[in-house]
């Protein structure tokens, strides 16, 4: 076995794993990062609408900062967020968006003067100011106080991997395309690279490394019908969880999109409403201010999901050989905005539906989209438990969205979060030295090898696909948007019954090298555990919080349920995850549980808020300079950067008021 | 932070190549390729024209060559045929270096030749078939046309009885059937591409029509001039007397 | 409603790492089923029928690149291509041509993007190194971001340099996608390059005056990007930039 040393290596080649190798190489590191395939085909080239940031360029913009930024992020995660970690991703948002235009984003720029936009189906006239001219454009978005989704027409994430993966290739990072990782090499408590296998050849290999990044994304694929791309199958999430020692952190938390095209489940962008789209019922009825009256359309993605789901179960949806669907319609925008702006949205409807949207309404329906949980770490990016195990983006569990992610904050966390977390791999990778005895190389190497030839000479009598199949049912039927005791239940006995018998897969295609069927089989066996995390963590909270909502248990229960999931695989041989729980302290918070806005407010307070409430307003009494709202912050809830991302971000409006005068 | 940029490889050193390996001339190429291309192509589509004017009758056609050979200056008013040598000499040079530039486009190698024909095969592309004719013909032309050239420069003499004779007994019939062809398919390709190429027009698909339309008009033009001339020349009794107009 | 259709799959297969294999066209057949993709097809093959054919798909929406393939003699993106677009329920898949072979229908269009990439330089070099993230933004031209938005739109599927004629006869030609990513740094103000320094990298057989126009680039490419205009408007620029360099 081939054993390569380097001293970052990151797995996945997306956004937020490009973002920290740039950190890695940029300190002189030597950086190699391993990929499915090729790096400007990763999933982060999907996201068409936008990234968030708080530049406020806009005249919808106007008095955004990482305040409302931070407020917004909070309440959109129902309060099941790192308050910590979403201060150090708003502040470091606006510099990430100006980063990425140096490195050649074309973002879409501020035409000064009069434009017309659709605003709650209406048309309105908005006036630009004349400084903001050239600078980054923002729209608006789910969720969102102002106008802070920085966007190139609908081609968001492409213009930012092209950009991200261009500037690596000019770094002269290698990118080992066609690598899958599958065992992390570690002694329980330090982690040292992994065990990959070419997907060409069928070489193992040893990648062994001062740090390690887990970037694979997320694991919308264990659902049958997902928006992710076929390869985010959560094969990361695995790779941590077999260590035992590792954990993953609010697997529970899958969002769905509400506007996927039905039936194959791609999606049609939130920018969709964001410019002005409507949601239709059977009727032609525009039914969501009739749920959510103040954000109609543009509530939070749980939220829209969820009014559309119940909309559909009163008989409203649109009849269909594939099921019940409602309505997107965006004609009312208009031939020449759809062209420049929704173009990519047209070519889907074009080539899949066969319609022209700038006519024709398009079919959609709420479907798995993002997936919120992720490998648990620290504000740095590293495994608690694990030393030189980081992870980053939608692989990991940060935790800047808690139970739901906003619109434009996915984008915005890949390459923030790489950005930041890259610095701090980048210090663990000077600080740290490399110790390791081959022969745990080779103990870790040899499990990939009689895994793979077990599958292959072992005679197991189970088909990898319908072990698959089966597992892609269960969680779409019982793991869905709305989920109850019953139903998880049953998926998780399921479930396990499944991951027994993937112990016994036999393979048809006997090949070591260039094999799908020994790929699948690889994955299968993983998966089912991530679905296992995913399932059993939603039955065992018994509360909603966010995309999380239980039918039986409809209120946010802050005062049992205010902590994080952990889920851990200590037992290999076990057929369930054990779970623990990590709390999450009101006391230390700057923003204290409260009214997300979305229905009635029906939470059970934790006894801790009322305390947390009297702290702050006494903090904020104390203070000299209380008109200062970055000394107003630093006094609630201190958080650590890298030095590099301190300093303040400077805006249009702290120089000039909207007219172009002179602030006063 | 450190930036590290990969340097820039394969520049530079081009510098230093000299002679027509100088990086100077890879635009020029292209540029005298495209001019004499549209040069002799304009010529042609004038050239079948000029000699048509045989459908108008022996008249016609005798005072068009005499007016291109200078007639109005003579004081006879008949042309001198030293300007039909002259000129068939300048046109043979632009010819030669139209082909010279032009042959850098063949497959030279039989690996590009199968590829060629493999990509035909396995993705049939309109374009692609225009341009593999355009090369095939322009590999004939480049055996015809000096051929057509040097009888006008040892045999100048240019009129309705003289022509027809050339065509009938000198057997020039045999070079103008695969001639025209030939030619009119190369330089009506050849100029539509060379505007596509150099981003002349937009509405290509509307030239390409055009393109065709001109191909069937020019052949129709030429073959009904031939087949003039060759009723003409089988009227003539050896040895054949140059035509007079008036007579 | 009419009775489902039986579909003739005739697929390239060949295993390039097993000596005993020999490149042939075998034949599949698979009932059609409303809105069908050929990425449906395929993946219904290879669970049903055949485990080790081997093809690429990622986002499976159009917007990856990686599934570009020849089916019935056009090169395209398989994931949107709906099987009752071929009235003859006959349906030929062959590998890109021109890219190192995988396996079956996959192809290494990465390696071969990635070279590119690097031999051509496509990354901006921006004029001013020292950038200031936590200031203010340099502006740009509203209608300049929209035209650079146009041009970077290219998914690096492979389907230009598989159609181009030019590229199959010679190896070392760029192909329109090398030359449309120049003509997008070209137009970007920010880049810091100019004329003569493109020049030097295509400004030779083997960039923009190697390209014959056969135009099958601009026939086929997936996104409808204007390789026609773009490469002409280079050649121009490369024909007029000439007259500087001695």
């Amino acid at each position: 076995m081939k054993i390569i040393y380097t001293d970052s290596l990151v797995v996945g080649a997306g956004l937020a794993g490009l973002r920290v190798a740039i950190a890695s190489k940029e300190r002189g590191l030597d950086t190699i990062v391993l990929s499915l395939i090729p790096a400007k085909r990763s999933h982060s080239v999907a996201a068409q609408g936008g990234m968030q940031a708080s530049l406020a360029n806009t005249v919808k913009g106007m008095g955004d900062n990482e305040d409302v930024h931070f407020q917004d992020t909070v309440k959109g995660s129902d309060w099941g967020c790192d308050q910590q970690v979403a201060r150090m991703f708003t502040h470091c948002a606006p510099k990430a968006v100006r980063e990425l235009a140096h490195w050649g984003v074309p973002w879409s720029r501020v035409s000064q003067g009069d434009r017309e936009v659709i605003v709650n189906a209406q048309k309105v006239t908005l006036t630009e100011a004349k400084e903001a001219h050239g600078l980054i454009n923002a729209r608006d978005f789910g969720g969102t106080q102002k106008w802070r989704t920085c966007y190139t027409a609908d081609g968001t994430g492409h213009s930012l991997l092209y950009a991200v993966d261009n500037r690596a290739i000019s770094m002269g990072i290698p990118v080992h395309e066609r690598m899958e990782a599958l065992k992390i090499i570690h002694d329980g408590k330090r982690c040292h690279g992994v065990i990959a296998r070419c997907l060409i050849t069928g070489e193992i290999r040893a990648y062994v490394a001062k740090s390690t990044t887990i970037a694979t994304g997320g694991y919308g694929r264990i659902y049958e019908v997902s928006t992710n791309a076929i390869i985010c199958e959560g094969i990361g999430q695995a790779l941590a969880l077999e260590t035992g020692v590792a954990t993953l952190g609010n697997m529970e938390a899958v969002q769905f999109h509400p506007t996927a095209i039905v039936p194959v489940g791609i999606l049609t962008t939130e920018g969709c409403r964001g410019d002005g789209g409507v949601l239709r019922d059977k009727d032609g009825h525009r039914f969501m201010p009739d749920y959510e009256p103040d954000k109609k359309e543009l509530a939070s993605r749980d939220v829209v999901s969820r009014r559309m789901t119940e909309h559909i179960r009163k008989g409203k949806g649109v009849d269909s050989p594939y099921g019940p669907h409602l309505w997107l319609d965006i004609t009312l925008l208009g031939k020449k905005h759809i062209d420049t702006n929704l173009r990519e949205v047209k070519e889907i409807c074009q080539h899949f539906l066969g319609i022209d949207p700038v006519t024709e309404w398009i079919p959609v329906r709420p479907t798995q989209h993002y997936s919120m949980g992720g490998i648990r770490t620290k504000a740095n990016g590293e495994s608690p438990q694990l030393s030189g195990l980081f992870s980053v983006g939608e692989a990991a569990c940060w935790d800047m969205h808690g139970f739901n992610r906003l619109g434009g904050n996915s984008l915005a966390e890949a390459v923030v979060g790489g950005m930041i977390i890259g610095q701090y791999v980048a210090d663990f990778c000077q600080q740290a030295t490399l110790t390791i005895d081959t022969k745990l190389i080779e103990h870790f190497g040899r499990q990939i090898d009689s895994e793979i030839t077990e599958l292959i000479e072992g005679g197991g009598t189970e088909k990898t696909m319908t072990i698959k199949q089966e597992m892609l049912k269960i969680m779409m039927d019982y793991v869905g948007i709305f989920r109850n005791g019953t139903q998880l239940e049953q998926a998780v006995n399921e479930l396990s019954e499944l991951l027994k018998r993937s112990r016994n897969i036999g393979l048809t295609c006997k090949k070591r090298h260039a094999n799908p069927e020994l790929v699948d089989a690889l994955r299968v066996k993983r998966m089912l555990k991530v679905a296992l995390t995913v399932a059993s963590g939603a039955h065992a909270r018994t509360e909603s919080r966010g995309a999380h909502s239980r039918e039986d248990y409809p209120e946010r229960n802050d005062r049992d349920w205010l902590n994080r999931t952990l889920s851990a695989w200590p037992d290999e041989n076990a057929l369930v995850p054990t779970l623990s729980y990590e709390p999450i302290d009101v006391l230390s918070m700057e923003l204290p549980p409260g009214y997300r806005g979305y229905g009635t407010n029906n939470a059970i307070a934790h006894p801790d808020t009322v305390i947390r409430q009297q702290q702050i307003e006494q903090i904020l009494a104390e203070l000299d300079n209380p008109s200062d709202r970055v000394a107003r912050q630093a006094a609630i809830m201190p958080y650590e950067l890298p030095d590099d991302f301190m300093p303040a971000n400077q805006r249009l409006f702290d120089n000039v008021d909207v007219k172009g005068d002179p602030a006063k | 932070m450190a930036v590290n940029p990969l340097p820039a490889k394969n520049i530079l050193s081009r510098y230093n190549a000299k002679g027509f390996s100088h990086p100077i001339w890879a635009a020029r190429a292209d540029r005298l390729q495209s001019a004499s291309g549209v040069l002799l192509g304009l010529f042609l589509i004038m050239h079948l024209h000029f000699e048509s004017s045989i459908l108008l009758g022996k008249e016609a056609f005798y005072q068009v060559a005499q007016f291109l050979e200078g007639g109005i200056f003579s004081e006879t008013g008949h042309g001198f045929p030293i300007l039909t040598q002259i000129f068939s000499v300048v046109m043979l040079l632009v010819v030669l270096i139209h082909a010279v530039f032009a042959l850098r486009r063949f497959p030279t190698q039989i690996g590009q030749w199968r590829a060629l024909r493999q990509q035909m095969k396995f993705l049939p592309h309109e374009d692609t078939k225009i341009w593999f004719w355009q090369m095939v013909s322009g590999f004939l032309l480049f055996f015809l046309v000096p051929v057509h050239l040097f009888t006008m420069i040892t045999n100048p003499e240019i009129g309705p009885h003289l022509s027809a004779e050339r065509v009938v007994y000198q057997n020039a019939w045999v070079l103008y059937v695969l001639l025209l062809p030939a030619v009119t398919i190369h330089a009506i390709f050849g100029l539509y591409r060379v505007s596509v190429k150099w981003g002349l027009i937009t509405q290509r698909f509307a030239l390409l029509k055009l393109a065709k339309v001109m191909l069937a008009y020019l052949m129709v033009l030429g073959v009904a001039s031939l087949v003039a001339y060759i009723i003409i020349g089988r009227s003539l009794s050896l040895p054949v007397v140059p035509f007079v107009p008036g007579l | 409603m009419s009775q489902a259709r039986q579909l003739t799959f005739s697929i390239f297969r060949y295993d390039p790492q097993d000596p005993n294999d020999k490149p042939q066209m075998v034949n599949y057949y698979i009932t059609e089923t409303p809105g069908m993709t050929v990425f449906i097809a395929l993946n219904k093959l290879r669970e049903t029928q055949d485990p080790s054919l081997q093809f690429d798909f990622v986002c499976r929406a159009g917007i990856c690149g990686s599934c570009a393939m020849v089916i019935n003699g056009k090169p395209t993106l398989a994931c949107r291509t709906l099987t009752a677009n071929f009235p003859s329920a006959e349906i030929s898949l062959m590998p890109l041509p021109g890219f190192e072979l995988i396996g079956d229908l996959s192809v290494n269009t990465g390696k071969f993007m990635r070279e590119l990439a690097e031999h051509l330089q496509l990354w901006l070099q921006p004029n001013d190194t020292d950038m200031d993230i936590h200031r203010i933004e340099a502006p740009m031209a509203p209608e300049e971001a929209a035209k650079l938005y146009e041009l970077e739109r290219c998914v690096e599927c492979g389907v230009c340099v598989s159609a181009c004629a030019t590229k199959q006869m010679r190896d070392t030609f760029v192909g329109a996608v090398g030359l449309m990513k120049i003509a997008r740094f070209e137009l970007d103000s920010r880049d810091s390059r100019t004329s003569d320094d493109f020049y030097h990298v295509i400004g030779n057989q083997d960039g923009v005056f190697g390209c014959m126009t056969l135009l099958g680039c601009q026939d086929t490419c997936p996104k409808d990007l204007p390789h026609m205009q773009q490469i002409a408007y280079l050649r121009r620029k490369m024909a007029i930039s000439v007259t500087n360099i001695t």
